[in-house]
C-alpha cells in the first residue's frame, strides 16, 4: 500500500485541501468501507422504523439521524482524502424477513452489527489516526445502539465482547 | 491528542536514552550502541487493566450477590479481552495472576522498565493505566456498600477502559488496532447496560 496521497480536487475548493494529515496511508479505502455500510444501514432503518412500532418511533429516528449524518460527514472526508464517495445501492436484500416489532429490532441489530464490522475493518485499514479515531467513534457508537437494541430485544447477553466480529 | 501520544512515546524513547547514556559514560564506555532496553510493549498495560475489570467485576459481585445476573455477562466480556490480548502479547504475556487484585501496577510485570514508564505518562502512555476507581480499593474490600454506587464505580471505569483501548489504538498495527478497537466499542457498549 503504497500512499496515494490526498489530490487537491479542483472544482471543490478554491484553496488547498484541508489537508486532514500530511501522511498515512488508506484513508480513502477504510472510508468507502464505512461509508458503504452507512448507506445500507439507513437503508434498512427505513425498514426497522416501517415496522417497529410507534412506540419505538423515536429511538428509530434518533438512529437514523445518527448514520445520516455519519453518512454526510463521511462522504465530506472522502472528497477531501481525494475519493469520489461511494454511492448509495438503489436497493439492499434483508437478511430475513421484517414483519413485526421484534424482527423490526432484530434488524436493527444487524445493521448496527454489519456498520460495527465495516468501521472495525476500517480502524485498521489506514494508519492515518485522523480517519482511525473518527472509524473508533463510528465502532463505538454502533456497539453500544447494537447493545441498545438487543436491550430492547431482552436479549441476553446485550453485549459482545468484539463488536464487528 | 495524536499529538500528544506520539509526542508521549518520543518522550519515552528520549528519556530511556537519556539513562542509557548516562549510564555509559558513568559505569565505563565499553558497549555504547544496542543495549537499549526494549520499550514495554503497549498491551502489557492493557493487559493489567482487563484483568483489574475482571477482579473488580469479581469483587462487585462478592460484594453484592444481587448484581450477578446483569454482570456476569460483562465480566465475562473482560475475560475475553484479557485473554485476546495474552494471544496478541504472545511470550511477552505475563502470566495470568492467582490473586488478581495482588499488584496493581502493571510495572510489576516481567520486562516493564519502571524508569521508562514513570518517565513518560503524559496521557495514554503505557506507565499511565489508567486508574479505574476499583484498584484503588484494593480487593473487595473497597467495592461501595450500595449496589447502586457500585454499578456507578464500574461505569467509570468502563468509560476509562475504553478511552484507555481507544488510544492506544489509534497508532498501533493494524492487527492490535483492530483488536483494541474492538474491546474500546464492547466497553463503551458496557456503560449502556450499567446505565
Amino acid at each position: 500500500m503504497t500512499a496515494p496521497a490526498p489530490t487537491p480536487t479542483g472544482p471543490g475548493t478554491p484553496t488547498a485541501t484541508p489537508s486532514p494529515t500530511p501522511s498515512g496511508t488508506g484513508q480513502v479505502p477504510a472510508l468507502q468501507a464505512g461509508l458503504a455500510a452507512e448507506h445500507a444501514v439507513i437503508w434498512g432503518y427505513g425498514v426497522v422504523g416501517a415496522h417497529a412500532g410507534d412506540a419505538l418511533l423515536p429511538q428509530v429516528r434518533d438512529a437514523d439521524d445518527a448514520h445520516r449524518t455519519l453518512r454526510d460527514d463521511t462522504v465530506a472526508l472522502v472528497a477531501r482524502y481525494g475519493g469520489t464517495p461511494v454511492a448509495t445501492e438503489p436497493e439492499y436484500a434483508l437478511p430475513f424477513p421484517v414483519t413485526d416489532r421484534g424482527s423490526a429490532l432484530r434488524l436493527a441489530v444487524h445493521l448496527e452489527e454489519g456498520a460495527a464490522a465495516a468501521w472495525r475493518y476500517a480502524v485498521a485499514a489506514t494508519d492515518d489516526v485522523a480517519v482511525r479515531r473518527a472509524a473508533l467513534v463510528a465502532l463505538s457508537d454502533a456497539a453500544v445502539r447494537a447493545t441498545r437494541w438487543r436491550l430492547a430485544l431482552h436479549t441476553s447477553p446485550a453485549t459482545v465482547p468484539f463488536p464487528g466480529d | 491528542m495524536v499529538a500528544v501520544a506520539r509526542r508521549s512515546v518520543l518522550i519515552g524513547g528520549a528519556v530511556g536514552a537519556g539513562l542509557l547514556a548516562a549510564g555509559c559514560t558513568a559505569g565505563g564506555p565499553s558497549s555504547p550502541a544496542p543495549t537499549t532496553p526494549a520499550p514495554p510493549d503497549p498491551l502489557l498495560a492493557e493487559l493489567a487493566d482487563e484483568r483489574r475489570l475482571v477482579a473488580g467485576y469479581d469483587a462487585t459481585i462478592a460484594r453484592h450477590p444481587a448484581l450477578r445476573a446483569r454482570l456476569t455477562a460483562v465480566r465475562d466480556d473482560h475475560a475475553a479481552h484479557a485473554a485476546a490480548l495474552v494471544t496478541a502479547l504472545g511470550p511477552a504475556a505475563p502470566p495470568s495472576p492467582t490473586t488478581p487484585a495482588a499488584t496493581d501496577s502493571p510495572a510489576a510485570s516481567p520486562g516493564v522498565s519502571p524508569t521508562a514508564s514513570s518517565g513518560a505518562s503524559p496521557g495514554g502512555s503505557p506507565g499511565a493505566a489508567p486508574s479505574t476507581g476499583i484498584e484503588s480499593s484494593g480487593g473487595g474490600t473497597g467495592i461501595p456498600a450500595t449496589p447502586a454506587a457500585a454499578v456507578a464505580a464500574l461505569r467509570a471505569a468502563e468509560r476509562a477502559a475504553a478511552a484507555a483501548r481507544g488510544t492506544v489504538a489509534l497508532t498501533a498495527p493494524p492487527d492490535r488496532a483492530r483488536l483494541l478497537a474492538g474491546i474500546s466499542a464492547s466497553e463503551a457498549s458496557h456503560v449502556a447496560v450499567l446505565a
